[in-house]
């Protein structure tokens, strides 16, 4: 099993953290696309540091959604 | 001196202590995602103070004295943040029951019948929001015993003695909350009980709410009057 498989986890001072992706978009005629990504061990926490990290610009929307959430339908070279 | 704008003031000065203490953590806590909201909620709640100060002029009573260029007791602000912080433990205290404290103390006013703190102190709580978030996280990964316990004890005192400034506050309809209220919602948020805490309010002094004396350290009360400033400017502009 790859790190991609089981999401990628990162040791913290306390308990596992996992890797979060970071979507937003301007207005409403865009979508949401990517800005970044932030570790943390829970949704709360991730939460927090996203806005914290990406609210620089004047977002109308903002959301994040653990990495390991994602499902994929090919990688890289495949 | 107004109860309404002495507690406004109290606000004021503590978001501001707290925004600095925050700020000092800014390359010092446990990950860079940490350091990051560490900054980013010490600018938040000092831009709240400024908010806060502002509402002093409206409220028609500035309770800001000439002291308060000389005497850093002068200043409002709880025991808590007299010395920077020596711990995380003690940043994720503050960060989840004193900043929690006084986002409910927020609600407060918001939901009260006072016009200006209704408009101007709303969108407070939306930013709060993300505060309480990492608080809430960072309390839930544990800390000592000892900073949650203080932290405790200094919101509770905080909030005022059962039949005191908040408890009229409340009884006018300028607060929604009393101070048991205020100390139920604080529990509701949280998701615990407080301590046991037993009120020393003959000690309680009503305009900087706080039963210990004491105040900030100078290098702090000096770099908020901007004093610190002048070390490093050039040597012949030195006054």
């Amino acid at each position: 099993m790859t790190a991609m498989d089981e999401g990628v986890k990162y040791r913290r001072v306390t308990g596992e953290a996992v890797e979060y992706e970071v979507f937003a978009r301007k207005t409403r005629g865009e979508p949401l696309h990517q800005v970044g990504s932030v570790v943390a061990p829970d949704d709360d926490l991730a939460a927090a540091y996203a806005r914290a990290t990406y609210d620089e610009e004047r977002w109308i929307e903002m959301a994040i959604v653990r990495k390991d959430h994602f499902i994929e339908l090919w990688r890289p070279g495949e | 001196m107004s109860d309404l704008s002495n507690l406004v003031l109290s606000i004021a000065d503590n978001k501001q202590m707290l925004g600095l203490r925050y700020a000092e953590w800014a390359t010092r806590a446990p990950s860079l995602e940490a350091d990051i909201a560490a900054a980013a909620m010490g600018l938040d709640d000092l831009g709240h103070s400024r908010v806060l100060y502002g509402c002093l002029d409206p409220l028609g009573d500035d309770p800001r004295g000439a002291d308060r260029e000389s005497d850093p007791a002068s200043l409002s602000a709880l025991p808590y943040f007299d010395e920077p912080w020596n711990s995380w433990g003690q940043f994720v205290a503050a960060n989840a029951v004193l900043d929690t404290a006084f986002t409910v103390m927020i609600e407060a006013c918001v939901s009260g019948n006072v016009e200006v703190l209704q408009h101007r102190l709303r969108k407070m709580l939306n930013e709060e929001r993300y505060h309480f978030m990492h608080g809430r996280s960072w309390l839930r990964s544990g800390i000592d015993a000892e900073p949650l316990n203080e932290a405790w004890r200094q919101a509770i005192e905080w909030f005022g003695p059962p039949d005191g400034d908040t408890a009229k506050l409340h009884g006018d309809g300028m607060l929604s909350m009393g101070p048991s209220e205020l100390r139920a919602r604080l529990e509701e948020q949280l998701e615990t009980r407080a301590p046991e805490v037993v009120g020393d309010w003959k000690r309680w002094d009503p305009k900087r709410r706080r039963t210990s004396p004491g105040a900030i350290d100078e290098r702090t009360f000096g770099m908020l009057r901007g004093l610190e400033e002048k070390r490093f400017a050039p040597a012949s502009k030195q006054a």
